[in-house]
């Protein structure tokens, strides 16, 4: 077929603007976000605080003997400046970015030694720990945002939000305090059949489902809206409260 | 010269003691002041009642034991409240208000402390009265029964609600500035505290004994408080 000369340069104009336009595009797409990594040294047992404005936290265990951040910022003018204290690290997104209006998300990835206590807090987003078998797990998001919090061996777990689910698998250790409280969303605990616990768990608007872990001499309170009684020895201390949401047992 | 200073003269011009000049300047002043003209008439009159009436009366035995009598009864008058200023069926608020106080600095120190030891203890148990904070672990729990502390759940629902109502101001004032998402994420979530609450009123209406509905009525008050807290700084 015979193109017009015309045409043929009309035609290779436009891929050349095209080709312009994607190479100008794509880096452009690239840096409206940022992503920064920064290792730290750290011992074996290491104290991890992060209060984020808005975005996810994922805390991963791994064998070093380090935390490594991985942040991926929406807004290029969001900044954190990690702390390195005697025990462990600080990072607070909330006061390192005061007085800047819109930071956007950010998105963190912490990768910590297994025996690492965290203390997680974030507005807006899903906090995600698995495996951490330190001392304390605690995560609270004051607004929206899914709680999970698997393969735990905390003598102290925290999971608070107001709307979203909360789902911890993991052991309720001896002596131990655990507490899980939502507005609105499902609470799941997926224990061992093992675990001994106190448990005052209180749904007003929906179901407690205890499944194998009911028995006849746990107190049912308000009509079902509150169980209290102890499984096994006893020893640890469970409280979970939903204002709008089920809480259910699983047996590992 | 002003009219004090020519006032202060005037008794001197009327017996003619003064010099020449100052007769003249008087004079002078006398003739375009009304004030001090009549005053000097008030004086003439009385010297001239005293001149006319010289030795009709018998002169004090001892004048200055006169002037130390009446100097002693005007400051005795003056220093103590006269008797007849307090009626004698008084009461016992109108003799404390017009009785005079006089403090050494020791009684004044001990008063200023008790005064701060009462303000002290009053703020803290009203402070006590209206946080229902938990056992400061890291969530909050539901604190005590609010039927306790003799007061009614109602009460106790009023007292937080002023709580409320002040950090619901400070969040209106900044509310403007938030950006549309942050507007509709704080009053979803809002909205879900706001739904336990009002359950849980709704149930202690019908039942005021439903302890579950107190404690969920508590927690849910204490997340509000908390949740405006942290929005009211934004």
């Amino acid at each position: 077929m015979n193109i017009h000369p015309l045409a043929k340069a009309y035609r290779m104009r436009t891929s050349a603007i095209l080709a312009f336009l994607l190479t100008l595009g794509v880096p452009a797409g690239a840096s409206a976000q940022q992503k920064v990594s920064r290792h730290f040294p750290a011992g074996k047992t290491v104290r991890l605080e992060l209060k984020n404005l808005s975005g996810t936290i994922t805390v991963e265990t791994w064998a070093r003997e380090e935390i490594k951040i991985t942040a991926t910022m929406e807004a290029p003018t969001a900044r954190f400046n990690p702390r390195q204290t005697d025990v462990g690290l600080v990072i607070d997104v909330v006061s390192d970015n005061r007085g800047r209006n819109d930071v956007g998300d950010i998105n963190f990835k912490v990768q910590v030694p297994a025996r690492s206590s965290v203390d997680l807090e974030t507005r807006r987003g899903q906090i995600t720990v698995s495996n951490i078998q330190g001392d304390l797990v605690r995560a609270h998001i004051s607004t929206e945002g899914n709680i999970e919090l698997s393969g735990i061996n905390a003598a102290r777990v925290f999971a608070s939000n107001t709307i979203g689910d909360i789902y911890f698998d993991g052991e309720f250790a001896s002596g131990g305090t655990y507490e899980f409280k939502s507005g609105r969303g499902v609470i799941t605990l997926r224990i061992p059949a093992n675990c001994g616990f106190r448990l005052v768990a209180t749904a007003p608007a929906e179901k407690i489902s205890m499944g194998q872990f009911w028995h006849k001499g746990m107190r049912l309170l308000g009509d079902g809206r509150k169980i209290t009684g102890d499984v096994g020895d006893g020893r640890a201390s469970v409280t979970v409260t939903n204002y709008q949401g089920n809480i259910n047992f699983l047996r590992r | 010269m002003n009219c004090e200073k020519y006032q202060d003269l005037l008794s001197d011009f009327v017996d003619g003691s003064l010099p020449q000049t100052d007769q003249d300047s008087i004079e002078t002043h006398l003739s375009v002041c009304g004030d001090c003209a009549e005053a000097r008439n008030d004086l003439e009159a009385i010297v001239g009642f005293c001149r006319e009436h010289r030795g009709e009366y018998d002169p004090v035995p001892n004048e200055r034991a006169l002037w130390l009598r009446i100097s002693n009864t005007i400051e005795s008058e003056l220093s103590a409240p006269s008797p007849a200023s307090i009626p004698p069926g008084a009461g016992w608020w109108f003799r404390l208000m017009n009785r005079s106080w006089e403090l050494s600095f020791p009684q004044l120190a001990a008063a200023v402390t008790a005064i701060i030891i009462v303000v002290s203890v009053v703020t803290t148990v009203g402070l006590r009265r209206f946080s229902f904070s938990g056992a400061g672990s890291g969530v909050q729990t539901s604190g005590a029964p609010l039927a306790l502390n003799g007061s009614s759940v109602q009460d106790r629902f009023r007292q937080q609600q002023q709580v409320v109502a002040y950090w619901n101001q400070r969040v209106e004032l900044n509310k403007a500035r938030w950006n549309p998402q942050m507007r509709e994420t704080f009053d979803r979530n809002m909205s879900v505290i706001d739904a336990a609450v009002n359950d849980s009123m709704s149930r202690l209406t019908q039942n005021p004994h439903d302890e579950v509905s107190e404690e969920i009525l508590n927690a849910a008050l204490n997340d509000k408080v908390e949740l405006l807290k942290e929005f009211a700084d934004l």
